[in-house]
């Protein structure tokens, strides 16, 4: 092959790479912070009715474009923004607690990350996709409420997701995001936890809910697309 | 305490009585016990494979070598942590190849620095004499090593601080001081029930380690005779309060959650009458806030009924030893106690003219089961109080890098501040810390400073404060 079939090919793919993503220079980047949470929660046998896991570490990032609220008070029309981004929470940052957030069980950890099959899928991801704002803040301390669709990943396998988000920009540039979903861990291959514990034997429910808040912020350091 | 007085960690005995009776009536339907959790997996699951850590021992002398020895146990059963002893490290050839031969496939090297040097390694455990620890621990933290110090951690007050508050400002990194029973199931499963009130208001506490030995080392030569035998000369060694007592002074700090206010000590060389300057056989008591004294006395020259520790109360008085490596408890109630319910089912043994109730872990029936009805065997190689302290620690090196790991690949390797705290929120095994671990010597200090001058000592609280 030529060198100028070559380079000539790669412009090409350059310019159709650019044309199919926002216009970088646009959209603003905002990266993970610490300080969010990550809670899962489930239903279990009578001894244990209810069963929680949480991790303190989210990370990834999102993009947003001018339409985007990121400063408190500020007007938006409804209606779908630009946004895309992606998250990860490592599984081993998962760790069973009580409810009152206390540390319940290092077993119930271990036993969470074999059905998670953490060796092999260290993190679940989830892949925004497209953000629609349906309702503005009542007062400006209110968040931004948004129907967020997306992909979410676990154990290898992605699944299409709908779900209600909270954005509520804060004083520090920062974004906060939260909300809450129910998935079925069967949709993903995961077989519902079977065990016994010390304090009893637990067989826990399919259905669980994923309640978070993701801390975002201006990204200190330019990602390779917004080069 | 009162029924409804909760201690820090949310005992109280109210609860602890409630948790009694409803275990006793899950007993009767075949279900919750009161027994120490074991490593023992569910049949039929997958596991996945343990967490590999690279540990380096430095100090090879009998301790050093049963470290070596435990750590090869590990991973046991489906444990998560599987130790990887990378290293040995003794300055005396002998010690280094013995070290060596216990723990086959691992570098030999008699200089601590080449191990500080290996990145792949991510911790050490310091087994040298107790004068040698200050200068290795300090190195290691300095190198990022998580740094497991057996105690006591420094023969003065002055080098466990420096070392304590080095393991401070490392937040990053596990430190762990030898104070083996912290980590202990066995006393873990006690302390609850024994900080709930459970022995009625508090009176006395006792131990003892009675052992016929000269704690002499023999060497080729003189100057090897001396380093050999550190323990013997008080310019580098605490003596029997300090190298074996500070453990079991700890202990009964640790479960009458105090620290003791004054010792008087007492001591001699009574038997062997070498050119040794450390007594031979000591006793100190201790003085607890609220009346309560402890006993203590530790001798070279007689064996009998070796060591244990103990505590009164005015309801029932908790005997605790290791038998064959493996931690047991009783209790002997008094008669006008109150009754729990699961006592009833437990183990008795016969003590003179007294019947020890069996508290130790998985024996409060005559054979623990689980919820098939399968017996649950608990392995005493891997329920040692050395076992559990190490196991302890691995796991807390372990979980710090990996949190460490996911915080940076997360929010990216600039935010040290938030990386430090969100360490610092880590749930971290039970395991004795630098905190414990200067409080130990700050008590063996003062008890030997009484031992060696018999007379009394107070101990000012500002002490045991690090600054």
């Amino acid at each position: 092959m030529k060198i100028r079939t070559v380079i000539a090919g790669n412009v090409a793919l350059f310019l159709l790479a650019t044309m199919s993503l926002p216009a970088a220079d646009q959209l603003a980047t905002f990266s993970a912070r610490s300080g969010g949470k990550m809670r899962i929660e489930g239903t279990a046998n009578i001894i244990h009715p209810t069963w929680q896991i949480e991790s303190p570490t989210i990370g990834g990032m999102i993009q947003v474009g001018p339409g985007f609220p990121t400063e408190p008070g500020q007007t938006v029309p409804l209606g779908k923004v630009e946004a895309k981004g992606d998250v990860f929470i490592p599984v081993r940052s998962l760790k069973s607690v009580e409810e009152d957030g206390k540390h319940y069980s290092d077993r119930m950890d271990e036993v969470t990350y074999e059905h998670l099959k953490e060796p092999l899928f260290k993190k679940i991801f989830y892949h925004l996709t497209e953000l629609t704002l349906k309702e503005a803040p009542k007062s400006k301390d209110a968040p931004y409420v948004f129907d967020a669709k997306g992909d979410l990943a676990i154990c290898g396998v992605t699944n299409h997701t709908t779900m209600v988000v909270n954005i509520l920009p804060l004083a520090d540039k920062k974004l906060e995001i939260t909300g809450k979903t129910a998935v079925k861990m069967t949709d993903y291959q995961v077989k519902p936890v079977d065990i016994n514990l010390v304090l009893g034997h637990i067989t826990t429910g399919d259905e669980v809910k994923l309640i978070f808040k993701w801390v975002v912020g201006p990204a200190r350091v330019a990602t390779t697309e917004s080069k | 305490m009162n029924e409804n007085e909760s201690d820090a960690l949310g005992h109280n005995r109210r609860d602890f009585l409630k948790g009694g009776s409803a275990a006793t009536l899950m007993t009767m339907l075949g279900g919750v016990e009161l027994f120490a959790q074991t490593n023992a997996a569910p049949a039929g699951e997958t596991k996945a494979p343990a967490v590999k850590i690279k540990v380096a021992v430095i100090g090879l002398g009998a301790w050093g070598r049963e470290i070596i020895n435990t750590l090869t146990r590990m991973p046991h059963a489906d444990d998560p942590i599987e130790a990887d002893i990378a290293a040995v490290c003794d300055t005396y050839p002998a010690f280094l190849k013995r070290g060596g031969n216990a723990a086959p496939g691992a570098a030999q090297t008699p200089d601590y620095k080449t191990i500080l040097d290996n990145k792949d390694i991510k911790a050490v455990v310091i087994a040298t004499p107790t004068f040698q620890h200050k200068e290795i621990a300090l190195a290691a933290l300095k190198a990022g090593k998580h740094v497991y110090c057996e105690a006591p951690l420094a023969g003065s007050i002055e080098d466990a601080r420096d070392i304590a508050l080095a393991a401070k400002a490392a937040r990053h990194l596990a430190f762990q001081a030898g104070l083996q029973m912290r980590s202990d199931k066995e006393r873990l499963f006690l302390l609850p029930f024994v900080r709930s009130g459970a022995l009625g208001t508090s009176l006395l506490a006792r131990a003892q380690w009675h052992k016929k030995t000269n704690w002499r080392s023999t060497s080729p030569n003189p100057e090897r005779e001396k380093a050999l035998n550190w323990r013997l000369n008080k310019e580098t060694s605490l003596g029997l309060i300090g190298e074996i007592g500070s453990h079991q002074i700890d202990q009964a700090g640790w479960f009458l959650k105090a620290l003791p206010t004054a010792v008087t000590g007492s001591g001699s060389i009574n038997f062997w009458k070498d050119d040794r300057d450390v007594p031979d056989t000591v006793q100190a008591v201790f003085e607890f806030p609220g009346g309560v004294r402890m006993i203590y006395d530790a001798t070279l020259a007689d064996s009998f009924d070796s060591d244990y520790e103990m505590l009164y109360g005015g309801d029932a008085a908790l005997m605790m030893r290791v038998v064959m490596g493996e931690s047991k408890a009783w209790m002997f109630k008094e008669v006008d106690s109150p009754l729990f319910g699961w006592e009833v089912y437990a183990d008795k043994v016969p003590f003179y003219k007294d019947t020890g109730i069996a508290l130790v872990a998985g024996k409060s029936k005559p054979q623990p089961v689980d919820a098939q009805g399968h017996p649950i065997q608990l392995d005493p190689l891997t329920s040692t109080p050395l076992f559990c302290a190490l196991y302890n620690f691995l796991r807390n090196a372990a979980e710090l890098d990996a949190a460490a790991e996911d915080y940076r690949s997360s929010y990216g390797a600039d935010d040290v501040a938030g990386l430090m705290d969100q360490l610092g929120k880590i749930v971290r095994r039970p395991a004795a810390d630098y905190l414990e671990g200067y409080q130990a010597v700050v008590t063996a200090v003062k008890a030997n400073e009484a031992i060696l001058g018999n007379k009394r000592v107070d101990l000012k609280p500002e002490w045991y404060e690090l600054s």
